[in-house]
């Protein structure tokens, strides 16, 4: 009994220490950018985008999201590498492809955003499903951790040192006030920004201070 | 043993866009468990009355029938007696405040002089507060005038009653028509129009005392239903630069009882205030499961009573659905039947709202001053002086009505003042030029009168291309555009002209054939865009990658030897201003990236208005000049920029003179007048209003009409040919007496029609 119990508990520091650093999967792993053939064909698609994307602003704010680029590109299997001329006339792109396209929008606005990188919690159930989606495709699994996603979107600057994170796979801001743990929560971001930012203490986000280039767990 | 708490508790309606009573009851019962709640309601349809926490029911008849000083009496006896009431009904606030203008103490709900002060839009009382009002505008204001506010606000407009009916108005039939139903279920003219604001809601929830705040909450709103309403929400503390002004707030007004502020949050931060509510809101229960339990801090500072501490189970809380038991003593009313040949039961408000609203205005008009900036009494569109003197050029006995009347000095002044802002807007690097779109109105006078003022000819047709050069326009001051440039067959002008531009792909290769042959001779050729973001069926699309390399083909197509250029064309009238000048932004955008991809320069942007006469008249001329220098930095090789204003001048430069024909009187002042216009001399009649006159039959002299109850009915046997409707004809008016309907110059003259005229 006692050392079943002992093995239990032990168990379960293991399981803590690995949902803690639920990130250090995608320690080195890099944010994704769109590749470009450096001929017409990319530049049409990457001209196209970028004046699309304000057109769709119909006079709203500069820092709103880009969410017209969800409805028109469905979240789904992405091969990598992936070029401008493909990933625009593609129905379906996967997180890193919309958070690249929705970063180089910002950009083009004049607004200043930087690339994002999320581990989210989900479930086993949901990750299976996602796991045959993405095999029957062949297109890498590497995102998926059992019940935890790594996923992209963008950080925005809205202020001196304030970010909102944009998801642009489901087209919304994310929940700085969210509960800490749960079904689609956040567990740990990290944004690729150079320089200083809140003397030091990094970005705002909510009453998070979040330091740049570094994977913050919540 | 201190006595039982009894709290009286309205509000009860619990549909999708439900009232706070429940909500209300169930924090009441988890902080005052052997209190007696009694619910009261207005008809026993309203099934919050089943809920099971209250302990009795207190059931009125509906406010259409209630005998208010008989149930006034009940009230008074009630609280006098020691019951608490809190209301969850802004209307019957209202008159609990009419009945008790100082309050009393049992009465857990603002006294009179607050609820004046938070009235809508303009809510004074909540001046402190770091909110923002949405742009508004009483309806006290001419058609004229609303119609220039739904313009200026892309017609993003709500149109708003004193209560809390809403109706988005996209387009001015429909706008006349949410007036109508708006003040006919509310009994009042007192609406507005506020600009809509785009962002997130939320609202701070407070409880006061006698002007002590007893508590706050924050709630952003994480679902809704259709109507727009809560359905779940996070619960947070009202953070401290809003809730310092919103204790000197409470103070100020001397609020007691629950309160909503209604706000939207937009993508800068910046919050804006809807409206303030004088109870507690629907969603109160989600708070109190978040711990913070609003209404029983009211009654503890009411009565001195201990709550039970509140439980915080989270800061997010949702709804679900739930059956309930009927109670024995209120079995279900049977449901009306349906109105003949119609579908549905027809059951929006079963306590009779909308009758109490009615009732509390008769007996105090000035209960609800709406806006300040009105007295009440409706303003009349102003009509151009250059207009009278046209009208006092004719000689009205001569002329055989309906007749359009040319408004000649209207009409010079017009073009004159375009002819010299253009001047004025070019530089020396780009010409700022200025073309009359023929088809907004063909008539030769309006023609000249553009030729004699330095104006380009803009043709859709080669019909209408001819019917330029025969007033005496050269070919090269001639712009050839849209999909019916090549009708009638043979009409093409053999010298160059001065654009041409193309509506498709495959009229871009029918272009560059005709310029190889020497068939079609220009200047400049270019494209026209389809507009991206809003529909339209005109130029070559940008939907898609794939639609946009095959422009950038074709524009690869065309001839080196011809200048290169792009037009674009949307109506500003129908889009709304804003939205039209974003749009110019984007075009550049557009152009920019196409000058990359094809390495043609553009040298000539002619861009399409569809202007209200008012907005490029007595437009700000700085955002004109503006756009020349924007559009000069982005697209440095541009020598021309070409507008459109066509309907701008043509619109004025025409009136339309009709005489009315009979005048029937009906009930409650209504009165039908025929006329011997109608739609088919004014088929704009439905997309904007005009300015009105009468001629007085005696003195001559002109008066204009006011909003009334007489439609003005056509001569046509059409059942919608109603040339004005809700107008007012001034007293003494006539079978024989002449109307004029001024701006009929601009599409009503150029699309009316031939019909009943044997
Ligand atoms: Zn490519």
């Amino acid at each position: 009994m006692y050392l079943a119990g002992a093995e239990k508990r032990q168990d379960l520091i293991e399981r803590e220490a690995e949902r803690r650093s639920c990130s250090a999967k995608w320690q080195h792993f890099p944010f994704s950018t769109l590749s470009h053939h450096g001929e017409a064909c990319c530049d049409i698609a990457r001209e196209w985008l970028l004046a699309m994307d304000f057109a769709q602003l119909n006079g709203g704010d500069l820092l709103s999201g880009p969410r017209w680029m969800r409805q028109k590109y469905k979240w789904g299997p992405t091969a990598w590498p992936i070029h401008w001329c493909d990933a625009v006339e593609r129905d379906t792109l996967d997180c890193g492809a919309h958070a690249a396209i929705a970063h180089e929008a910002f950009r083009a606005r004049g607004v200043t955003s930087y690339p994002a990188q999320f581990v989210q919690q989900y479930s086993p159930d949901a990750t299976e499903q996602w796991q045959k989606k993405w095999s029957e495709d062949d297109v890498s699994c590497h995102w998926i951790d059992d019940g935890v996603i790594y996923h992209e979107g963008v950080a925005l600057l809205t202020g001196e040192d304030e970010v909102k994170l944009w998801d642009a796979s489901a087209g919304w801001w994310i929940n700085p006030r969210q509960q800490p743990h749960g079904y689609g929560s956040l567990l740990a971001v990290r944004i690729h920004a150079e320089g200083q930012f809140g003397v030091g203490d990094g970005f705002r986000w909510g009453e998070h201070r979040i330091k740049p280039g570094a994977w913050h767990e919540f | 043993m201190p006595a039982q708490i009894r709290i009286y508790v309205s509000g009860l309606y619990c549909g999708g866009n439900p009232q706070p009573g429940v909500g209300i009851v169930r924090s009441l019962r988890a902080a005052f468990p052997s209190s007696k709640i009694v619910g009261v309601e207005y008809s026993n349809r309203v099934s919050g009355i089943h809920w099971e926490g209250l302990d009795d029911v207190w059931l009125q008849r509906p406010w259409d029938e209630l005998d208010l000083d008989i149930y006034a009496e009940r009230v008074r006896e009630l609280v006098g007696g020691g019951a608490l009431w809190i209301s969850g009904s802004d209307l019957e606030a209202m008159w609990l405040a009419s009945i008790f203008p100082e309050g009393h103490p049992n009465l857990l709900a603002p006294p009179m002089q607050a609820l004046k002060r938070i009235t809508k839009p303009e809510v004074l009382g909540a001046k402190e507060l770091p909110v923002k009002i949405p742009t508004f505008i009483s309806t006290d204001h001419s058609d004229w005038d609303l119609h220039a506010f739904c313009r200026q606000h892309n017609w993003r407009v709500w149109l708003k009653g004193p209560y809390y009916d809403a109706a988005r108005t996209p387009s001015w039939d429909v706008f006349e028509a949410a007036r109508n139903a708006l003040s006919k279920v509310w009994a009042t003219q007192r609406l507005f129009l506020q600009a809509h604001v785009s962002g997130y809601e939320e609202s701070v929830m407070l409880s006061a005392y006698k002007g002590e705040l007893l508590g706050a909450v924050s709630m952003r709103k994480r679902d809704i239903t259709p109507e727009g309403k809560t359905w779940a929400g996070d619960v947070t503390e009202v953070p401290d630069e809003f809730l310092v002004p919103l204790r000197r707030m409470v103070k100020a007004l001397n609020w007691t009882g629950g309160g909503e502020l209604e706000m939207v949050r937009d993508a800068a931060g910046e919050l804006w205030l809807l409206e303030m509510n004088p109870r507690f809101p629907a969603w109160v229960h989600g708070a109190t499961l978040a711990g913070h339990n609003l209404p029983a801090l009211l009654v503890q500072a009411a009565t001195g009573a201990i709550p039970k501490p509140s439980i915080a189970h989270g800061e997010e809380f949702t709804r679900v659905v739930l059956e309930v038991p009927v109670r024995k003593d209120f079995p279900l009313p049977p449901l009306p039947e349906p109105f003949a040949g119609a579908v549905g039961h027809s059951m929006k408000h079963p306590s009779g709202l909308p009758a109490l609203a009615e009732r509390l205005q008769e007996s105090n008009p000035h209960m609800l001053e709406v806006i300040g900036d009105g007295d009440g009494t409706e303003q009349v569109a102003k009509i151009p002086e250059t207009m009278m003197q046209d009208l006092g050029s004719y000689d009205f006995a001569q002329v055989q009505t309906p007749e359009f009347l040319f408004m000649e000095s209207t009409a010079a002044s017009l073009f004159k003042r375009a002819s010299e802002r253009a001047h004025r807007l070019s530089t020396n690097e780009v010409q700022v030029i200025t073309g009359y779109s023929i088809k907004t109105n063909p008539d030769a006078r309006l023609i000249k009168l553009a030729l004699d003022n330095g104006f380009l000819a803009e043709c859709i047709s080669l019909a209408e291309a001819q019917k330029a050069l025969e007033v005496g326009f050269r070919p090269d001051q001639v712009i050839l555009n849209g999909p019916g440039k090549w009708w009638p067959e043979g009409l093409m002008p053999t010298e160059q002209m001065h654009a041409v531009f193309c509506d498709s792909v495959a009229d871009l290769d029918r272009c560059v054939a005709a310029l190889a042959s020497g068939e079609m001779k220009s200047k400049h050729v270019g494209i026209r865009i389809r507009t991206p973001n809003i529909r339209s069926r005109f130029g070559i699309p940008l939907d898609s990658p794939a639609t946009f390399a095959k422009l950038v083909e074709a524009v690869k197509r065309l001839p080196t030897d011809t200048a290169f250029g792009v037009h674009f064309h949307m109506a500003s009238a129908n889009v709304g201003v804003a939205q039209w000048w974003h749009l110019f932004e984007s075009i550049l955008k557009w152009c920019r990236a196409i000058e990359k991809l094809t390495e043609r320069d553009i040298e000539m942007l002619d861009m399409g208005g569809g202007w209200f006469p008012d907005d490029v008249h007595d437009g700000d001329e700085d955002k004109f000049a503006k756009a020349v220098e924007t559009a000069r930095a982005v697209l440095p090789n541009v020598r021309q920029i070409a507008s459109e204003p066509g309907k701008a001048m043509a619109q004025p430069s025409m009136a339309l003179a009709m005489r009315v024909l009979e005048i029937q009187e009906h009930e409650d002042d209504y009165v039908e007048a025929v006329v011997d216009g109608s739609i088919a001399e004014l088929p704009m009649y439905f997309f904007y209003p005009h300015r009105m006159l009468r001629q007085c039959g005696e003195t001559g002299e002109w008066q204009p009409l006011k909003r009334g109850k007489t439609h003005l009915m056509g001569r046509l046997c059409m059942e919608h040919d109603i040339v004005a409707a809700n107008v007012q004809l001034p007293e003494g008016t006539r079978a024989g007496d002449l109307l004029i309907f001024c701006d009929a110059g601009g599409y009503d003259r150029s699309m009316s029609y031939v019909f009943g005229r044997g």
